[in-house]
């Protein structure tokens, strides 16, 4: 058993590790806030990330704004580091946008507002050059647009007002024209032809006078009912012929509305000219296709 | 952003209604019996009139395909060939006024005569192309097949418009 003294002495020397202990927790957040910092101004961001991480998480710093606005500012220089086209590393643009957000929402001084913005901006942007890039994946279309609704998402925040019509508009058409290219390409693929046709249905929801989607899907259409006649073998029944004429015939009719609009709208487009009149004759009316060749080259000797 | 000008053009090489036609032909085939004596040889598609479309496609066809143990051979003229005899005579819509002097001149050989002009199945062609709500369809005349020199069942008749 402990005397009075000895049991004394040893709850003072507790209670004095447990101060210093508190106070040289508390000191060492601040330290690891400025290893942090420092590391990030040498560009050292693999060291400074696992301690940005221990800051974020500690009762006393994780809802200090400071805290996450570093940890937005290396996430983001970390993903720079890496190839932009290097999709797994996605996570670190992710994190660095959610972490930037969340320094807003506690920046009640706004103290950090305009670095955050500059972040979320930087962001946005590098979220729409992944879109681009992405297209040129076929595998990975559905990521582009995810990729693309997060640009549009991150813009809104920097620039409420912004308008997204005309980039929407070059979005959709960039993605329906590349399907439309790898539908060709790849002997006519039934599921990049439908992309394509998403893609350009969805600019024409937004501006139905756009004449390169409706051009676009009038050729696409078009070809699709083409395909089906390509594809035909010559040894086909006459029963199976009938149906696969019937088939063709509706898409080829399906065309028809999307180069007329393009004709309306610019009588003198010779694509759509010279449209028209492979449609007119796919649909086996020779009237139609032939006075469509005549402007056709009635435009071409003025 | 630039339309896919270069796919529509890709595919315009390729003519839906001429694909159609040659398969229709390379299925007559099926339909009659030619006379023995022009059961060797190569089997004859003789175009008469100009269509550089069906031309091609015949011809591709030609190279893929053939009538039982004969090879196919696609003949274009714009006038009738007096040296050969044709297994199918195919007079274009613009040659569509040499078909009595065909008719004179093929009866009872065994050339099947294939039209597309309208009233033609009535006028002497075996078979006729027409088009109905922009699709391919024919008519069959029998009674002219027969006189053509050509064996046939009822085959084509749930496939065809009858003309008597």
């Amino acid at each position: 058993m402990l005397s009075f003294s000895k049991s004394y002495h040893y709850l003072k020397s507790c209670i004095c590790f447990l101060l210093i202990f508190v106070w040289h927790n508390q000191y060492a957040q601040t330290d690891l806030f400025f290893d942090a910092q420092r590391l990030c101004n040498e560009k050292k961001f693999d060291e400074a990330l696992p301690i940005i991480e221990k800051i974020i998480i500690h009762p006393e710093t994780k809802n200090d704004p400071a805290s996450w606005h570093i940890r937005s500012f290396a996430y983001i220089q970390t993903f720079k580091q890496s190839l932009l086209s290097a999709t797994d590393k996605i996570y670190l643009l992710d994190t660095a946008m959610y972490s930037a957000l969340r320094s807003m929402k506690l920046d009640t001084a706004k103290a950090y507002i305009e670095n955050n913005n500059s972040f979320i901006k930087n962001g946005a942007s590098s979220y729409y050059k992944l879109s681009i890039i992405l297209l040129q994946d076929s595998l990975n279309s559905v990521k582009s647009e995810q990729y693309y609704l997060n640009y549009k998402k991150y813009t809104s925040i920097f620039d409420p007002s912004f308008d997204f019509k005309q980039k929407d508009i070059n979005y959709f058409n960039t993605t329906g024209s590349t399907f439309e290219d790898l539908y060709m390409r790849n002997n006519f693929n039934q599921k990049y032809g439908d992309i394509a046709k998403y893609a350009l249905l969805k600019v024409l929801d937004i501006d139905s006078q756009n004449i390169s989607a409706n051009i676009n899907l009038g050729i696409l259409y078009y070809n699709q009912g083409a395909t089906l006649m390509r594809m035909m073998d010559y040894d086909v029944d006459l029963a199976q012929l009938d149906v696969i004429q019937e088939n063709a015939k509706k898409l080829f009719k399906q065309s028809l509305p999307f180069m007329i609009k393009v004709y309306q709208l610019d009588p003198k487009a010779e694509k759509a000219l010279e449209s028209l009149q492979g449609i007119y004759s796919a649909l086996l009316d020779d009237e139609k296709a032939n006075e469509f060749k005549q402007k056709k080259e009635a435009l071409n000797k003025k | 952003m630039a339309f896919s000008s270069l796919s529509f053009q890709q595919q315009q090489s390729f003519d839906p209604a001429a694909k159609v036609k040659a398969a229709f032909l390379y299925n007559f085939t099926k339909y009659f019996e030619w006379p023995d004596k022009m059961k060797s040889g190569n089997f004859i598609i003789q175009i008469i009139g100009t269509n550089t479309n069906l031309n091609q496609e015949l011809n591709k066809m030609a190279s893929s395909k053939q009538v039982g143990n004969q090879k196919l051979e696609i003949k274009t003229s714009t006038s009738i060939d007096a040296s050969t005899q044709p297994h199918i005579i195919f007079l274009l819509s613009e040659s569509s006024d040499m078909l009595k002097e065909i008719n004179s001149k093929y009866k009872g050989k065994g050339s099947l005569v294939v039209t597309e002009k309208n009233g033609l199945a009535k006028a002497g062609s075996a078979i006729n192309f027409v088009v109905m709500d922009n699709k391919q369809k024919f008519e069959y005349n029998k009674n002219n097949a027969v006189k053509a020199g050509l064996k046939t069942g009822d085959g084509l008749n749930s496939l065809a418009i009858v003309i008597d």
